[in-house]
């Protein structure tokens, strides 16, 4: 049946989408993807739609078939990013069957991330890179380090149970200053601005700000949006979780921090 | 300059980690650290003697997104994961989290000063690397004429 061959590639095109919605990539790189997916068995009229939130693809001449999925949860996974593009690249230049492409497709998509407490140790060792970055001395360094170390931990064990990114963020914040303020009255550090900027680097949303601007320039405002907005929440939630414990210190101790 | 080579070493392992918590492929690692060491040596290189950050950072940008270019072609892997951990130091993450600090602090000149700075930074930022992915698909399109020029010309219509 013709039909049955153009439903199951589209569902390839979206399931390829739909790893790279997840994983992080550009609106745009979602959207060439589907097409060259489809292009390549020959469906000339598909016309991809993809938000941040969600993927639509639809043929809008012949006979109307279309598809929706609903994405949930994103994070930044660029390993699978360039598996989706190498495995698109393989699909359009070959005659891959339709059951092979699904089967990788799900290979890919449940490829393992590096193991937490790498990337515990890693983040950390990059946010206190940062405070030297930022001017910082070997004491702001040591601080940094470990601070980060148990703030990324303890959002990476938020976000086990936790739907949104923002809880984390909140404890991370709140966690780092905190442990950067006992560390200043201790006598550790001199001023808590060069471990607190360099520790919140994990947390804070530079990246989404750049790719949401990105997004508006090449014209797909919808998804622009969406990626300012979660930008501008992202560093409120950090916000609050710092500013609250700075307030209830000076609250309680009194004076300049 | 052993000012400049302590910063290319800071901000190349600053990045390393970042490409370990964006997950970058393991043989991809080391030329996503080299882009965003030499994006930062290059803006700090250019900000201290014209203290002007903005052409600064714009510069570093194309710089960037060029180097990524290359090493794409080179690895065979998307310009993305090259691209994403290699801005993590020119992004200004702190200067958002501080005018929203600002904010809440009720700093109104500081919440505009700072968040001005960082709208301009990423504008910035994004402007110079669709700059030069603009420009190697054209250059794409003047070697094959294949299947994503056609898409390219039927996103610009």
């Amino acid at each position: 049946m013709k039909t049955d061959e153009k439903i199951f590639t589209l569902r390839v095109a979206l399931y390829a989408g739909e790893i790279l919605l997840k994983n992080g990539a550009e609106t745009y790189r979602v959207e060439d993807t589907i097409t060259i997916i489809c292009r390549s068995r020959n469906y000339r009229h598909i016309s991809p739609y993809c938000t941040l939130t969600g993927i639509f693809v639809s043929d809008d001449r012949s006979d109307g078939l279309s598809f929706l999925k609903r994405i949930k949860e994103r994070t930044i996974n660029l390993d699978k990013i360039a598996q989706v593009n190498d495995f698109a690249r393989e699909f359009a230049n070959s005659d891959m069957s339709l059951g092979d492409a699904l089967h990788r497709l799900k290979e890919i998509d449940q490829a393992p991330r590096y193991k937490e407490s790498t990337v515990t140790f890693f983040a950390s060792l990059g946010a206190a890179f940062f405070a030297l970055l930022f001017g910082g001395g070997l004491p702001d360094f040591l601080v940094a380090f470990f601070i980060t170390l148990i703030a990324v931990y303890l959002s990476q064990w938020v976000n086990n149970f936790s739907d949104t990114p923002f809880l984390g963020n909140i404890l991370a914040g709140a966690v780092i200053a905190l442990f950067a303020l006992i560390s200043k009255n201790l006598g550790f550090v001199t001023t808590i601005d060069m471990v607190v900027s360099g520790s919140i680097m994990p947390f804070v949303p530079g990246v989404a700000l750049t790719n949401g601007l990105r997004d508006f320039i090449s014209g797909d405002f919808i998804a622009g949006t969406t990626r300012v907005g979660e930008a501008l929440m992202i560093a409120v939630s950090v916000a609050v979780g710092v500013g609250s414990i700075i307030e209830f210190w000076r609250y309680l101790y009194g004076g300049l921090i | 300059m052993i000012y400049f080579i302590l910063q290319f070493i800071y901000a190349f392992i600053s990045t390393v980690g970042f490409c370990i918590l964006f997950n970058v492929p393991r043989s991809a690692i080391f030329h996503g650290s080299l882009t965003g060491g030499v994006g930062w040596t290059v803006y700090i290189l250019l900000r201290n003697p014209t203290n002007t950050s903005y052409f600064a950072i714009f510069i570093a940008s194309i710089t960037v997104a060029t180097l990524g270019e290359i090493l794409a072609r080179i690895d065979k892997k998307p310009v993305t994961v090259f691209l994403i951990p290699a801005i993590v130091p020119l992004v200004p993450g702190y200067a958002i989290y501080f005018s929203m600090i600002n904010l809440m602090n009720k700093n109104f000149t500081v919440f505009a000063q700072s968040g001005t700075q960082a709208l301009f930074f990423s504008g910035f930022i994004s402007i110079g690397i669709i700059l030069v992915t603009s420009l190697a698909r054209l250059f794409k399109r003047k070697h094959k004429k294949n299947i994503r020029t056609q898409t390219f010309k039927s996103r610009i219509n």
